[in-house]
């Protein structure tokens, strides 16, 4: 334990050794926003326990590093997404969380709907093409990194000619050989889903692609961890996941490969603010939000979990993905309107529920 | 013959005479002091029931009556804009809703038949026969009960799957993966797990029923079927207890619900009630409404257990000694005996662990079979990896002993209490041992999240002091009825005879009542604790932020991709929870007076 909190000082040191030296245009901005946000922490006297509810592998590592540099104490509440939005909807009348980190965006739309989450809120950094892609037009969340559903995993000793569109997964080649996760219980799924729905054109067509991936005897699982373990000991060819499942996958695997079938879903990890949380815990989120979105924070991201969420492509401009991270140049990525999709997920997880899954 | 010695049983401890003589020596020593203590006593006695209710009423009632009321009134939770409405019934009135109930209706009564048909040899050949090894054999059961319900269910489904350990060692066969990847794996799993309480139940039972009614029936000529028509009648609270928490534990379990029955296409209630609350958004009201139908379900089989075992009365543990004598079995019996005892165990335990184990000692995701222990050295040496399962142990442990306390208590006035409040409290642990962990919880946030709560300054939600009281109402059902069987078996005339020898009320309580049940009571602790070290349900929604229990941490890492680190802290906790099993009955063996193992008991000839 001693040896893991000095690894982590050491990195959090060099962390704030990068973001001091930083001297490109855009690290100029940066220092610029940790001007502002120095003046924010000052403003944050006698500061509460900010409730962080976090489905994210690197949300400890980060809470952490906040608490310490800018000593505000840091409730965390790490679990899945699914638990951690049932606890939101059952306490709505008397929320006790602070600030919500999940992947999918269709979530926060669906929260924001209820009028759950502040607006107007937008940190003062440079997002890059899939930060903006993923900034919503009323500010009621931020987004923080970008994963892809779904990424195609294959084990490359079985599969020499792997599908290059989803189409081809229909055919008798890869009949009873393709598996992906339940959208009722794994929460970037559903964004795959409705990313599938929203490429297709409808609804209705959505719903033939998958009925007719059933028909060709999709195996369905419940999160990305069974239906990579089912890639593993071969009772599928090719998994359908969350793209730094399947990266991380590939990192303890070396026989596993990870290919984008265009289009692509963007899946943001995003931040939102509770609207009935405390002023002075309001303005701590804030921080917080800024400071993931810093050099710093997103050093952090990029160490806390190595072979699982820190796999992310970065949003803000002057971070770099890891190099495991598949180059995204010729990948075709499409973002799906929360405000659309997001009111039909109850919906749509039921059909696959009674349709797909049974 | 049965009716007769049951009537004599009963006209001796009749409550009437019981009164009669309380009054008798009341009048016969009319001095200051003793009426003082008399009235110590009964005002000891009311505050104690008091708290036993107001305990019930806040951990039990309170949550479960919320969530059962959101079915009807979603808007007083911010649920909806209606207050009254009965269109959430209307809802879950569908072919898939009464599919997943029926489906969980019949296999719950499969499961809890084949639990007390397999419990009541076991606890014969453990108690009453010379079998070799019985001890171990014995033991060995706890490991059934240790296990949650989801790790068989995983290791099984490595086992059979078409590219699993069998295939990888050329035995697979398409019918294995049918068989078990269907109603008849899922009957077997939770019937497999049902063994352990049933054989609790009626070992218990049968520990404390000495030979005289053998000898009694052979005396009057009976056979061996007359004979054990006499023998089982007597064991009837205990067997209808292992049936009754049979069913109910197999028709809310949702480890099973939501690994192999998920994985087989069979829907049951469990899992509905979860795919409701866990979608998003997530519908509480109508997944209440269809808890009222399984609260319905469960209920009336229970009431009809409750019912049976408190029309007759069935106490044989009174101050009278007993004795038996050990069936001697025959060579050939003895091993027929052992492999099937070997056979049992391996599909019990044996597949699951290798299932479970093999999974824990792979690198990657299984792909190939290269042994290793990183995943071990993590769970051991990474900061924040070891933390969860000390925090459950400390969670289990209070949880153990303050719900043994409180169903020991409910135990004694299902028993011996006559009238309403005793109907009362048997439909208030029927209708809350059938409501799922997950409503439960989410009740309990219901319940102590109001926003008027907060306003006068009470903040239970995110506490650990919530989750653990949510842990003890969750126990208590299972526990009370587990001591139900034993308590239903002491006679009053063991606390009489201390009372009549001077002692006063707690201390005839200690000598009298407490070493007959001791081990019952034991049993039932270790019981509580190991359901609690693992859960799963409860703690998904309740645990304080900050503070994660094992079963939270190992769900984190099997969903996500750490599978074989989360495969490794299960198989650790389940080590620890044998561990502290083994060490609490050692220390039973080690501290306990040797007259309270051999009270209650038998004496072996």
């Amino acid at each position: 334990m001693i040896a893991a909190a000095g690894l982590l000082s050491v990195c959090l040191s060099a962390t704030e050794a990068v973001s001091a030296n930083a001297s490109t245009v855009h690290h100029k901005k940066k220092v610029s926003s940790s001007k502002t946000t120095t003046k924010t922490t000052t403003k944050i006297a006698n500061p509460i326990p900010l409730v962080v509810y976090s489905a994210q592998g690197y949300d400890k590592a980060e809470t952490t590093a906040f608490s310490k540099k800018y000593h505000i104490p840091v409730s965390l509440d790490d679990n899945s997404t699914g638990p951690l939005l049932t606890q939101i909807e059952a306490s709505k009348n008397n929320p006790k969380w602070g600030l919500l980190w999940v992947d999918g965006s269709t979530a926060f739309a669906a929260l924001d709907r209820q009028g759950l989450l502040i607006h107007g809120f937008e940190p003062k950094v440079n997002f890059d093409s899939l930060g903006l892609a993923s900034v919503p037009s009323d500010k009621s969340w931020v987004p923080t990194g970008v994963t892809l559903m779904a990424a195609m995993v294959y084990n490359k000793q079985k599969v020499t000619s792997p599908p290059t569109s989803w189409q081809q997964l229909l055919s008798a080649k890869w009949k009873g050989k393709v598996g992906m996760n339940d959208p009722s219980q794994s929460g970037p799924t559903y964004p795959f889903v409705a990313g599938m729905m929203n490429y297709l054109g409808s609804v209705a067509k959505g719903e033939k692609y998958f009925t007719s991936l059933k028909a060709n005897g999709l195996v369905v699982n419940p999160t990305n961890g069974p239906t990579l373990t089912a890639l593993a000991n071969g009772q599928i060819d090719v998994a359908l996941v969350q793209s730094s499942a399947g990266i991380g996958a590939a990192m303890s695997d070396k026989s596993f490969v990870v290919k984008y079938l265009n289009p692509v879903t963007l899946l943001p990890s995003c931040i939102g603010i509770d609207k009935k949380a405390p002023k002075k815990e309001q303005e701590e989120a804030k921080l917080f939000a800024e400071y993931v979105l810093s050099q710093a924070g997103q050093k952090v991201m990029q160490h806390g979990d190595p072979t699982g969420d820190s796999l992310y492509y970065p949003v803000v401009q002057g971070v770099n993905p890891l190099p495991n991270l598949p180059k995204l140049g010729g990948v075709k990525t499409q973002s799906i309107n929360p405000y659309t999709w997001g009111p039909l997920e109850s919906s749509v997880n039921s059909w696959f529920t009674a349709h797909i899954v049974q | 013959m049965t009716t007769e010695i049951v009537e004599y049983e009963k006209a001796d401890f009749e409550p009437g005479l019981q009164r009669e003589e309380t009054e008798y020596v009341g009048k016969g020593t009319k001095d200051r002091s003793f009426m003082s203590l008399i009235g110590k006593t009964k005002s000891l006695y009311r505050m104690g029931s008091l708290s036993f209710w107001m305990v019930l009423f806040l951990a039990i009632i309170i949550p479960c009556a919320s969530f059962l009321l959101l079915a009807v009134s979603p808007r007083l939770f911010g649920q909806g804009s209606q207050f009254f409405t009965l269109s959430n019934f209307k809802a879950v009135f569908n072919g898939t809703t009464m599919l997943a109930l029926t489906n969980s209706l019949w296999v719950a009564s499969l499961a809890a038949l084949l639990g007390v048909f397999c419990a009541i040899p076991l606890a014969w050949l453990f108690h009453r026969s010379d079998l070799p090894f019985k001890k171990v054999f014995s033991a060995a059961m706890w490991l059934v009960l240790l296990i949650p319900s989801w790790i068989p269910a995983i290791g099984w489904e490595r086992f059979v799957n078409p590219e699993g350990i069998l295939a990888r060692i050329h035995l697979w066969a398409p019918w294995q993966g049918n068989l078990i990847m269907g109603p008849f794996g899922i009957v077997l799993l939770l019937g497999l797990r049902n063994i352990p309480f049933s054989y609790l139940a009626i070992s218990n039972a049968l520990s404390g029923l000495g030979q005289e009614f053998e000898h009694s029936a052979q005396v009057h000529g009976a056979s061996r079927f007359q004979t054990a028509k006499l023998v089982v009648p007597i064991l009837f609270p205990a067997i209808l207890s292992g049936l009754a928490i049979g069913f109910a534990e197999a028709i809310s379990d949702f480890g099973v619900a939501a690994t192999l029955a998920y994985s087989s296409h069979f829907t049951l209630a469990t899992y509905y009630i979860f795919q409701e609350i866990g979608n998003f958004p997530p519908n509480f009201p109508v997944a209440a409404a269809f808890s009222w139908l399984v609260v319905l379900a469960v209920a009336v089989p229970l009431y009809v257990q409750a019912k049976l075992s408190r029309g007759r009365s069935h106490q044989i543990l009174s101050g009278r000694s007993r004795q038996v004598v050990v069936k001697r079995l025959s060579a050939p019996v003895k091993a027929a005996v052992i492999f099937c005892l070997c056979l049992f165990y391996f599909v019990a335990v044996g597949i699951p662990t290798i299932g479970v184990v093999s999974s824990s000692l792979l690198s990657d995701f299984g792909s190939s079979l290269h042994i290793t222990f990183i995943n071990y050295e993590k769970v051991f040496t990474t900061a924040g990896l070891g933390a969860p399962l000390e925090r459950s142990i400390e969670y289990a442990a209070i949880t153990a002993s303050i719900t043994v306390m409180v169903a020991f208590v409910a135990a004694r006035k299902l028993t011996k209490t006559k009238g309403k409040s005793a109907k009362i409290l048997d439909f208030i642990l029927l209708s809350s041992v059938a409501l799922p962990g997950i409503v439960f919880a989410a009740g309990y946030i219901f319940a102590y999240n109001l926003p008027f709560l907060s306003k006068i300054g009470i903040n239970l939600y995110q506490t650990t002091t919530l989750l653990v009281i949510a842990y003890i109402a969750t126990s208590l059902p299972t526990n009370v009825r587990m001591l139900f069987g034993s308590v239903s078996q002491v006679s009053d005339s063991l606390n009489n005879a201390a009372r009549v020898h001077g002692a006063g009320p707690v201390r005839s309580w200690l000598r009298a009542i407490l070493p007959p049940l001791s081990r019952p009571v034991v049993t039932a602790w270790l019981l509580a604790f190991t359901a609690i070290l693992l859960e799963l349900p409860v703690s998904e929604l309740l645990y304080a932020p900050g503070s994660p229990p094992a079963s939270i941490a190992i769900q984190d890492n099997l969903g996500n991709y750490h599978f074989g680190i989360g495969m490794a802290q299960a198989v650790v906790a389940t080590f620890v929870a044998f561990a502290v099993v083994g060490t609490v009955f050692a220390l039973y063996r080690l501290i306990a007076p040797r007259g309270w193992r051999r009270i209650g008991g038998t004496a072996r000839v």
